[in-house]
């Protein structure tokens, strides 16, 4: 009897995860509807334009594929976020974790070590990994061990990533056939081909989809999974509980690391010719964190959440094509206003109170 | 009749979770009466007085105070109207002289300068008018708890509050000191004062209420003169059931080898050159409740992290468990050799909240057999095992998916004691294991206890809660300052006020003496 009740799929209203789905839901509309209004202020067509930023990745198989490939580096920058916001580190290294898995990367790629198609890039996939990973202990470690402030660690490593990478390829990997801050174009073997050509899928996009999966299994279903739980949402109870936070914060850091610089490997090797460290790789980390928070720090919600903003994206330039009256920057209205609405605890909180009040009162009687 | 000063009307109050708390509750205050809500944790008692106070909105009814409507919106519009809330936890800021405490958001001012001295005039005025032997100089944190809560009484009295609610203000006090207590508030009733008294315990009510209001799942049982009802009613009112006080019965008394579980041997613990714990020793059988009685602050706190290994500061001394030394071990060793413990304060220990029951039933034990394989969960086997938990525990909860920090104090506390019983102990430490919750909730958290030493663990209770302490215990040591000021082999024999002697330092006995707590 009581195992049936427990079963039967809760769709109200007042469910947490159904709430959840609503309220994005609901902050997309809004998104969109602000962004309309935008559009009627600065578009002469704004009924076309608006459609034109919902469609416009659509219209042509290659868009697709450009939003198909986006997707795969912000993913792995929005797991490597979510993970850690999960764990209860609110440790936005991933951007210069980004940096310097490229730089090992572009190293990796730029020497002729291996003739090898297949071998080449899996080389500098896992040198990315381990480098973000051991990098990614710092702030862990002195979070851990000193209790510092791991934000203010990561965003002061980030910007030394940045200059370090910028400082070694300077003075040892500096290309002669450009003026700009950049190393020599990549081996021809080193660079990561489509296996669908029409939709520029490639390995790392099926890494990426086997990194959703695992990530979401890891979470619920292991020990590992249930301890990042624990410790991400009460810490003393986690050490109360006999759980050694050092450990897992050292676990936690290291896998989020790996997922940047595998994510990073994805930007480089199939969306760059070279490595220009402060370009190619800039803010894929840091909007890592917003999609982590649109996706409520979930993986497939993380992925979800990245297509959704990669399509935006594409419509909008597709849109910024035809009708240059429109900065491309509004996809950042998009973006902001639907993360604000759906990490704010209050929106539509009366709503949902109102319900449970209902709910709670049909019970009493 | 005495004139009314506050009234309540169809107050309800529904939370965000779905909890209806208050449900159409209709209550009188009387100008200059000792006015008591009783009622099981859950009740509503809290939730009402936060609405009184202007902390929560009502979902639905009407506040009046002084005959006009007064639906308070924050705390400060609730003091203004002559309101003052004393809480349970001490909202003082310990580094600071009981004055600045006291005219902290009320300062008076002179030019852009605080008016201290007029400050400390009026206060210290204020003090000696109430007998409250209290220098407004001193630092807070030198101050007894008894007297930090005069401190909060009389921070309600600086801002002429007529109206005081008393939220459980003797659970950190000792038998002597709450007689004290209740001469001051007779003395407020008075010079005009309105007292509301939130308590859970009967006896007190009992003999300082005019008029009692029982609460029960919300909804309010009625309220009576104090004079018109017996305990036996009252008891009645509140839990609708028969409660049974003596706990020896459900004790059984077999020979366990007269084996120790724990051993605590010469324990000393130093923090900035003054002796927190001061040579603790003692022992915890199997199969036997050791209590640990003494007023909160005593060094209770550091002596039960040193034994679950939670302690971050320096001592000598060795912690024994089944014969084994643990001083090196961490808190998951100690717990695979068969420890449990219920924390002090479970909301920040305890549990975490925002993840449900199911989550938290398992958390000592997630990787044992039973509930894992290899790196995996066994979510099933942990739902299964919530489940029956949450029926033999009788926590009520609409399922095991339910978070945590949604549910009442006493239930919360069940999950706590539910999960650690389920660790199946050789040694259970139990740290105020029924501070704050209802009548049904501790009466259950007893028999577990009980039924744990019946079965040959050993059982450290540590509590605040003399009659607790006395009720299940086989053997009682006493703290006071970081020392054992007495031992008492037998908890049959000992009477209240006896005890509350040790517990205030009045009595210590011999090293002789308390060595029993080791050697018997």
């Amino acid at each position: 009897m009581t195992d049936k009740k427990a079963k039967k799929l809760d769709l109200s209203i007042t469910n947490e995860t159904v709430f959840s789905f609503v309220k994005t839901f609901i902050a997309i509309l809004i998104a969109l509807a602000i962004t309309f209004v935008v559009l009627c202020v600065v578009s002469k067509n704004p009924v076309n334009a608006f459609i034109t930023i919902l469609t416009g990745a659509l219209r042509k198989t290659r868009y697709i594929g450009l939003v198909l490939e986006r997707t795969v580096p912000y993913t792995f920058a929005g797991l490597a976020c979510g993970l850690l916001f999960k764990a209860g580190f609110f440790n936005l290294g991933a951007e210069g974790i980004f940096v310097m898995s490229g730089l090992i990367i572009s190293i990796v790629a730029i020497n002729p070590i291996t003739t090898s198609p297949i071998l080449h890039p899996l080389i500098a996939i896992v040198c990315g990994a381990l480098v973000g990973g051991v990098l990614m202990l710092i702030p862990a470690y002195f979070k851990a061990k000193f209790n510092a402030n791991e934000l203010v660690i990561s965003l002061m490593l980030n910007s030394i990533y940045v200059a370090i990478a910028t400082y070694v390829v300077r003075n040892y990997f500096l290309s002669q056939s450009t003026s700009l801050i950049a190393t020599p174009t990549f081996l021809e073997t080193a660079t990561i081909g489509y296996i669908i050509d029409k939709y520029h899928v490639s390995i790392m996009f099926i890494l990426m989809l086997i990194a959703v999966i695992g990530l979401q299994f890891v979470l619920k279903k292991t020990k590992f999974g249930y301890q990042v739980r624990l410790a991400g949402t009460n810490p003393n109870f986690a050490e109360y509980s006999g759980i050694d936070s050092f450990k897992l914060a050292m676990k936690t850091n290291f896998i989020a690391g790996m997922l940047a610089g595998i994510g990073s490997a994805a930007q480089i090797l199939t969306q760059a010719s070279n490595f220009q460290p402060s370009t190619t790789v800039t803010n894929i980390g840091f909007t890592g964190s917003l999609l982590a928070m649109l996706g409520r720090n979930n993986p497939i919600g993380i992925l979800v959440s990245t297509f959704f903003i990669k399509y935006l994206e594409q419509g909008t330039s597709v849109l910024y094509y035809n009708d240059t009256s429109v900065p491309s920057e509004i996809i950042a209205i998009v973006q902001g206003v639907v993360v604000l609405l759906v990490s704010s605890q209050y929106f539509l909180k009366k709503f949902r109170e109102k319900k449970l009040l209902q709910e709670g009162l049909n019970e009493h009687e | 009749m005495a004139e009314t000063i506050l009234k309540l009307e169809k107050i309800t109050k529904v939370y965000g979770n779905g909890v209806v708390a208050n449900r159409d509750v209709n209550i009188e205050f009387k100008k200059g009466e000792i006015h008591s809500i009783v009622g099981e944790n859950g009740a509503g008692k809290s939730t009402l007085m936060k609405i009184i106070f202007g902390i929560e909105e009502p979902s639905s009814g009407t506040v009046e105070y002084k005959g006009k409507p007064a639906n308070f919106h924050g705390s400060m519009e609730a003091i203004k109207a002559g309101i003052g809330m004393v809480h349970q936890h001490f909202m003082l800021i310990p580094s600071f002289s009981v004055v600045d405490n006291i005219i902290l958001g009320d300062e008076p001012v002179k030019g852009l300068f605080i008016d201290k001295a007029s400050a400390v005039k009026k206060t210290q005025e204020l003090s000696d008018k109430y007998n409250f032997e209290l220098n407004v100089n001193d630092l807070v944190s030198t101050l007894s708890v008894a007297k930090r809560q005069k401190v909060e009484i009389l921070k309600t009295l600086y801002r002429d509050a007529e109206l005081i609610i008393l939220d459980e203000p003797t659970s950190v006090l000792t038998p002597q000191e709450t007689q004290e207590l209740f001469e001051q508030l007779r003395g407020f009733t008075k010079q005009g004062h309105t007292i509301i008294f939130i308590s859970h315990k009967l006896d007190e009510v009992k003999q300082i209420s005019d008029r009692i209001t029982v609460l029960r799942n919300g909804v309010s049982k009625g309220t009576y003169n104090n004079d018109e009802l017996t305990m036996a009613q009252l008891t009645n009112l509140i839990i609708d059931r028969d409660l049974e006080n003596d706990m020896d019965e459900f004790k059984t008394h077999k020979d366990f080898g007269g084996k120790n579980a724990l051993e605590v041997r010469n324990i000393v613990m130093k923090h900035h050159s003054k002796n927190i714990l001061d040579d603790i020793s003692f022992a915890v059988k199997k199969g036997e409740i050791l209590g640990v009685a003494g007023v909160d602050g005593n060094g209770q706190v550091d002596l039960v992290k040193t034994i679950v290994g939670l302690e971050q500061v320096e001592y000598s001394g060795d912690v024994i468990i089944n014969g084994e030394k643990v001083n090196d071990k961490t808190v998951k060793e100690r717990r695979n050799m068969g420890m449990a413990y219920i924390p002090e304060d479970r909301m920040v220990d305890g549990i975490s909240g925002t993840l449900p029951i199911s989550d938290n039933m398992v958390s000592t034990y997630y990787d044992r057999d039973d509930v894992s394989k290899g790196a995996l969960l066994d979510n099933k086997a942990i739902s299964r095992i919530s489940d029956e938990l949450i029926e033999k525990f009788a926590v009520k909860a609409k399922n095991n998916a339910v978070a945590v920090g949604s549910l009442s104090g006493g239930n919360v506390q069940k999950v706590v004691v539910a999960r650690e019983h389920n660790t199946i102990p050789n040694l259970m430490i139990a740290e105020q294991p029924t501070h704050g919750i209802d009548i049904g909730s501790a009466e259950l958290v007893h028999h577990k206890l009980i039924e744990l030493r019946n079965e040959g663990a050993g059982v450290l209770l540590v509590s605040a809660d003399l009659n607790e302490v006395i009720d299940i215990s086989d053997r009682i040591i006493v703290m006071f300052e970081g020392h054992i000021a007495g031992y008492f082999p037998d908890a049959n024999n000992i009477d209240e006020t006896e005890l509350g002697m040790y517990m205030l330092g009045v009595k210590r006995q011999t090293p002789e003496e308390i060595g029993g707590a080791l050697n018997d």
